[in-house]
C-alpha cells in the first residue's frame, strides 16, 4: 500500500507529497524526492535520510523504519 | 438635508435604553465579541474623522469621479498593452485578490453596524461596508474590459469562487477575518493589523510601484481606496482601547495572531510584485526595506502606544523577511500552472540586484534559479516545453494558512508535523501551529489540498486538479511569461556571485 509522506530535500523551496512502498528502501525514498526536486535541486550522489531527527541506514524499507502516512521525512546531504 | 452640526449629536451619538430586552440579548457576546462589557465602558468610544452622511456621500462621488477620468484617459487595453509583462501579471494577482475580499469588508463592517458597541462606533462602521463596497465594484468595473485583451483577468471575479490553492489559503485567511467574526474581533484584526499596517504594502507601496511603471489607473485606484481605508481603519483603536481595559492578555493574543496571519498573506501578495513582478528599472525599493520602512516601524509605534509587546514570534518575521516570499515565488514558479498569471524567472541582473538586497540567503535562492534556468537551457524555449520545466508531484500545504510548506530556508525548512486527536496536521511555522492550538474547534476540521487530494475530494492526477478543481484551462493556467526564451539562457553561465 502507498503511503503518503512530506518529504523535505535540503536546499529545495518547498515540502512535496511523495507516495512511498512499504518496501521501498530509504535510499529509494530519498531518490524519489531527488527526482521529483530535481527542477529546482541538482541532484547529489551523497544524501541521508533524517527521520524524527535521527539519521537512518539507508538500507532499512519505509516499514521497518516506522514511517507513517503524512510523516515528515528530510533528505540532507551527506 | 442636516447640517453637519445637528447631524452629529442627534445621529451619530444615538444611543437606547432597553426596557424591555437585555442589553446582553441586544448585543450577544458571540457576535459582538469579548470581553462583554455594559455600554457605560463603551459611551466614550469616539474618533476624529466624525463624518456624516452627507459628507460622506459628496466626498465619495468626488473620488469616484476621478477615477473614471482616469479611467477614461489612460484606462484603456491600449494603454495597458504598454506596461511592461511582470507588472501586467502583477496585476492579475491584485485584481484577482483584492475585488471579493473587499466584499468580505462589507460583511464586517455590516456586523459592527449592528453589532458594535455604541452607536458612533456602528455609524462608522456603516460608511466602512459603503467603502468596502465601493471597493469592490470598483477593480471589478476596471478590469473587466480587459478580459478581452487577456484571459487571465476573467480571475478578477472568479478566484474566490474556485478551490485554486492560493483562492482556498485567502478564503481560509477573509473568512475568518471578516466573515466568521465577531465586532470587536474583526475591527481590531482589520483596522488595526490589516488596514493601518498591511493595506499599506497593497495600497501605498503598490501605488508607488504603478507609478514608476506607468500605470496611472492602477495607481489612482488604489490611492482612491486608500483614502477610504485610512477614515474607516481609526474604528479599531478606540475599540482596542476599551478592550486593553480590561483583558490586555486578549488583545495582546489578537494582535499576534493577526500579525501573523496577515503577515503570511501580504508577504507574498506584495512580495512577489515588489521583487518578481516589477520591472527592475522600475523598482524604487526591495519589499524588505518598504516593509521595515512602512509595517514594521509603524506597527512597532503602535503596540507602543498602545503598552503592548511584539509578538513572541518577532525573530521569526525579522528571518522571514529576508527569504520566505523568495522561497514561494520559486516554488510557484515550479507549479505555475496551478496558478491564474504568468512568471518571469529572475535573470543575472535581477539576481545581482537581489543579492544586493537580500544578501543572507540568496546563494542558496540562487542555486534553485540556476537549477530551474538549467532545465530551460535543456529542454529547448517553446511553449510546448513549459510543462517539461515545471513540478510534477503535489507541492505541500500548511494547515492553518493552506498556502506552501515554504518557511525556513532552503537549508531547513521549518514545517512541522503534529499529531492533534487522532488526526496529523502540519504547519509551515511554529506561529501557524500556535494559532491552531489556541483555537482548535475553528481549524481543525478544514482540509489543506492535500489532504483533499488524498480523501478523494479533489483529483490526484495534476491535469485534472487543474482543470477541475482549480478551475484554469490551458488559455488560462500560468506560464512563463517569455516561454523560456531568454537572452541570458543562452550564455552559458549566469550566477551573480
Amino acid at each position: 500500500m502507498s503511503i503518503p509522506l512530506y518529504g523535505f530535500l535540503q536546499g529545495d523551496t518547498v515540502g512535496l507529497v511523495i507516495l512511498a512502498e512499504e518496501d521501498d528502501t530509504l535510499q529509494a525514498l530519498a531518490q524519489k524526492l531527488q527526482v521529483a526536486a530535481s527542477l529546482r535541486v541538482a541532484y547529489r550522489d551523497q544524501v541521508q535520510v533524517v527521520y524524527n531527527d535521527q539519521t537512518m541506514d539507508p538500507a532499512m524499507t519505509v516499514a521497518q523504519a516506522g514511517l507513517q502516512p503524512l510523516d515528515r521525512f528530510d533528505v540532507v546531504a551527506g | 438635508m442636516l447640517r453637519r452640526e445637528d447631524w452629529l449629536p442627534l445621529a451619530r451619538k444615538l444611543d437606547w435604553d432597553y426596557s424591555y430586552v437585555r442589553e446582553e440579548e441586544v448585543f450577544p457576546e458571540v457576535i459582538s465579541g469579548r470581553p462583554w462589557l455594559p455600554h457605560s465602558e463603551w459611551k466614550d468610544w469616539e474618533e476624529s474623522f466624525k463624518t456624516s452622511y452627507r459628507e460622506y456621500v459628496d466626498n465619495q462621488y468626488e473620488k469616484d469621479m476621478a477615477v473614471y477620468a482616469v479611467r477614461d484617459a489612460v484606462g484603456r487595453i491600449e494603454n495597458v498593452e504598454k506596461l511592461s509583462a511582470p507588472w501586467i501579471n502583477s496585476l492579475k494577482v491584485h485584481s484577482a485578490a483584492l475585488p471579493l475580499a473587499e466584499f468580505t469588508g462589507v460583511i464586517g463592517n455590516l456586523r459592527g453596524a449592528r453589532f458594535g458597541r455604541d452607536s458612533a462606533w456602528r455609524t462608522m462602521a456603516t460608511f466602512g461596508a459603503l467603502d468596502e463596497y465601493r471597493h469592490t465594484q470598483i477593480p471589478l468595473l476596471l478590469f473587466h474590459h480587459l478580459v478581452k485583451f487577456d484571459p487571465q483577468f476573467d480571475w478578477t471575479h472568479k478566484f474566490y469562487h474556485t478551490n485554486n490553492w492560493f483562492a482556498v489559503a485567502a478564503r481560509h485567511f477573509f473568512d475568518e477575518l471578516t466573515v466568521g467574526q465577531n465586532a470587536i474581533e474583526f475591527h481590531i484584526a482589520t483596522n488595526v493589523i490589516l488596514e493601518t499596517g498591511f493595506t499599506n504594502l497593497q495600497f501605498v507601496g503598490l501605488a508607488s510601484l504603478a507609478r514608476e511603471s506607468s500605470d496611472h489607473m492602477f495607481e489612482r485606484m488604489v490611492t482612491s481606496i486608500q483614502t477610504d481605508e485610512a477614515r474607516h481603519a481609526q474604528i479599531g483603536h478606540p475599540v482596542l482601547q476599551t478592550v486593553m481595559k480590561h483583558d490586555p492578555e486578549y488583545v495582546q493574543y489578537l494582535v499576534d495572531k493577526w500579525f501573523w496571519r496577515n503577515w503570511r498573506i501580504f508577504s507574498i501578495l506584495t512580495g512577489l510584485s515588489i521583487d518578481y513582478l516589477t520591472a527592475l528599472d522600475q523598482r524604487p525599493y526591495s519589499f524588505k526595506e518598504f516593509m521595515e520602512e512602512w509595517i514594521i516601524d509603524q506597527f512597532l509605534r503602535t503596540l507602543d502606544e498602545f503598552g503592548l509587546k511584539k509578538p513572541w514570534y518577532w525573530d521569526t518575521v525579522m528571518d522571514e523577511l529576508d527569504i520566505y516570499h523568495h522561497m514561494i515565488y520559486a516554488s510557484a514558479y515550479s507549479y505555475r500552472a496551478t496558478l491564474w498569471f504568468n512568471f518571469v524567472i529572475p535573470g543575472p541582473a535581477e539576481r545581482k540586484w537581489l543579492r544586493q538586497k537580500y544578501p543572507r540567503y540568496w546563494d542558496e535562492m540562487d542555486a534553485v534559479w540556476e537549477q530551474t534556468s538549467e532545465r530551460w537551457r535543456a529542454v529547448g524555449p517553446g511553449a510546448s516545453n513549459e510543462l517539461a520545466v515545471h513540478g510534477t508531484v503535489l507541492p505541500t500545504f500548511c494547515d492553518l494558512c493552506q498556502l506552501p510548506l515554504s518557511a525556513g530556508t532552503p537549508r531547513k525548512n521549518s514545517a512541522k508535523v503534529l499529531l492533534y486527536e487522532n488526526r496529523k496536521y502540519i504547519f509551515c511555522s511554529e506561529p501557524c501551529q500556535w494559532i491552531f492550538l489556541h483555537e482548535p474547534e475553528r481549524y481543525a476540521n478544514h482540509k489543506d489540498v492535500v489532504k483533499r487530494v488524498l480523501s478523494g475530494e479533489a483529483p490526484a492526477q495534476l491535469p485534472n486538479l487543474l482543470t477541475e478543481y482549480f478551475m484554469l484551462s490551458p488559455d488560462t493556467w500560468g506560464k512563463d511569461v517569455h516561454s523560456g526564451d531568454y537572452e541570458w539562457l543562452r550564455d552559458l553561465k549566469t550566477t551573480t556571485a
